[in-house]
């Protein structure tokens, strides 16, 4: 029988709870024997949306997509650092676009067992949740997902690993 | 993140006095520099009037969200300004703007700033939001409004 989480897609955005994640899907990758590879997505949806309302102008979209990008390499080579405290090596994936079908589309043609995500952020309404992209995650990709929360327990299980 | 942990009511100013757009950044401004010792509040407003340049940030409904990246704060801060006469701020319908939120962040820390933003236009869309923080008495309302829209519970 072949490893039933030999390959976890770890989903970040730099949020504390991702972070959490990487640390739990790190421990998983020790304890099962799994290829771990951490993605992040730079939001060009939610650039292009504010561009929309006019909240950004044009350059300044350029601008925070460069940042965005810079952010993104940043949040991946920390958890590469999380992984080589733990004799894990980790790859890193960066994309561009709409994070829900990036990760989706990633997870579908690495062929992910597990995709590893932080907690899911707060949706102003059921109807509504363009910015949540945890949420709509969650409901695109069609491998089983984990939603990682608890914080302390799990930085307790990274530290023992 | 949430946005109360980046506001705090001494972030709130109810009653602005300012009369027009500069006087608007500048009182704003001033408000985040009282809770800020390390901000620089000239620099501040280099960076949020140059951004203004580049175009206005008075959104429709009366609300504006100028904002800048400058090393001139440590993180991001956030206030937030209700002016009950108004301010033409040069906004899209050409309405006078009521509803302020000022943010600014360092440069090296562009993730946060973009969440806030996309998650305040995201709120000042609902009108009952506009609305209470309008009419709110005390800027601890303001706060307590942010945070059940946060929660999902307005």
């Amino acid at each position: 029988m072949s490893n039933p989480l030999g390959n976890i897609l770890l989903y970040i955005d730099g949020s504390e709870s991702s972070i959490t994640a990487a640390q739990l899907a790190i421990t998983m990758a020790k304890t099962y024997q799994s290829v771990l590879r951490v993605m992040y997505v730079v939001n060009e949806n939610l650039l292009a949306e504010l561009l929309k309302a006019r909240v950004f102008v044009q350059m300044e979209k350029m601008d925070y997509e460069r940042d965005l990008e810079e952010d993104g390499k940043r949040y991946l080579n920390y958890v590469v650092k999380l992984g080589d405290r733990k004799g894990i090596k980790v790859e890193t994936v960066l994309r561009k676009g709409v994070v829900h079908e990036e990760v989706a589309h990633e997870a579908e043609q690495w062929g992910a067992d597990l995709l590893v995500q932080g907690e899911l952020g707060e949706v102003l309404s059921l109807r509504d949740s363009f910015y949540e992209e945890g949420e709509r995650i969650l409901r695109k990709v069609k491998c089983p997902v984990m939603v990682v929360r608890g914080r302390e327990r799990i930085e307790r299980m990274y530290e023992e690993a | 993140m949430k946005l109360t942990d980046a506001i705090g009511p001494e972030n709130v100013k109810l009653d602005m006095e300012a009369t027009d757009k500069r006087e608007a950044i500048e009182e704003l401004i001033e408000l985040m520099a009282e809770s800020c010792e390390r901000c620089d509040a000239d620099t501040i407003l280099e960076a949020v009037l140059a951004r203004e340049r580049d175009g206005s940030t008075g959104l429709e409904k009366g609300v504006a969200i100028p904002h800048a990246k400058c090393d001139a704060v440590a993180r991001l801060r956030i206030v937030v300004g209700v002016s009950h006469d108004g301010v033409d701020f040069e906004s899209l319908d050409g309405k006078p703007s009521h509803l302020f939120f000022l943010l600014v962040a360092p440069t090296g820390e562009s993730g946060p700033h973009v969440q806030a933003i996309a998650k305040i236009v995201k709120m000042i869309k609902l009108d009952r939001f506009r609305e209470r923080l309008i009419k709110a008495k005390r800027p601890e309302d303001v706060i307590e409004t942010i945070e059940r829209v946060e929660n999902g519970e307005a």
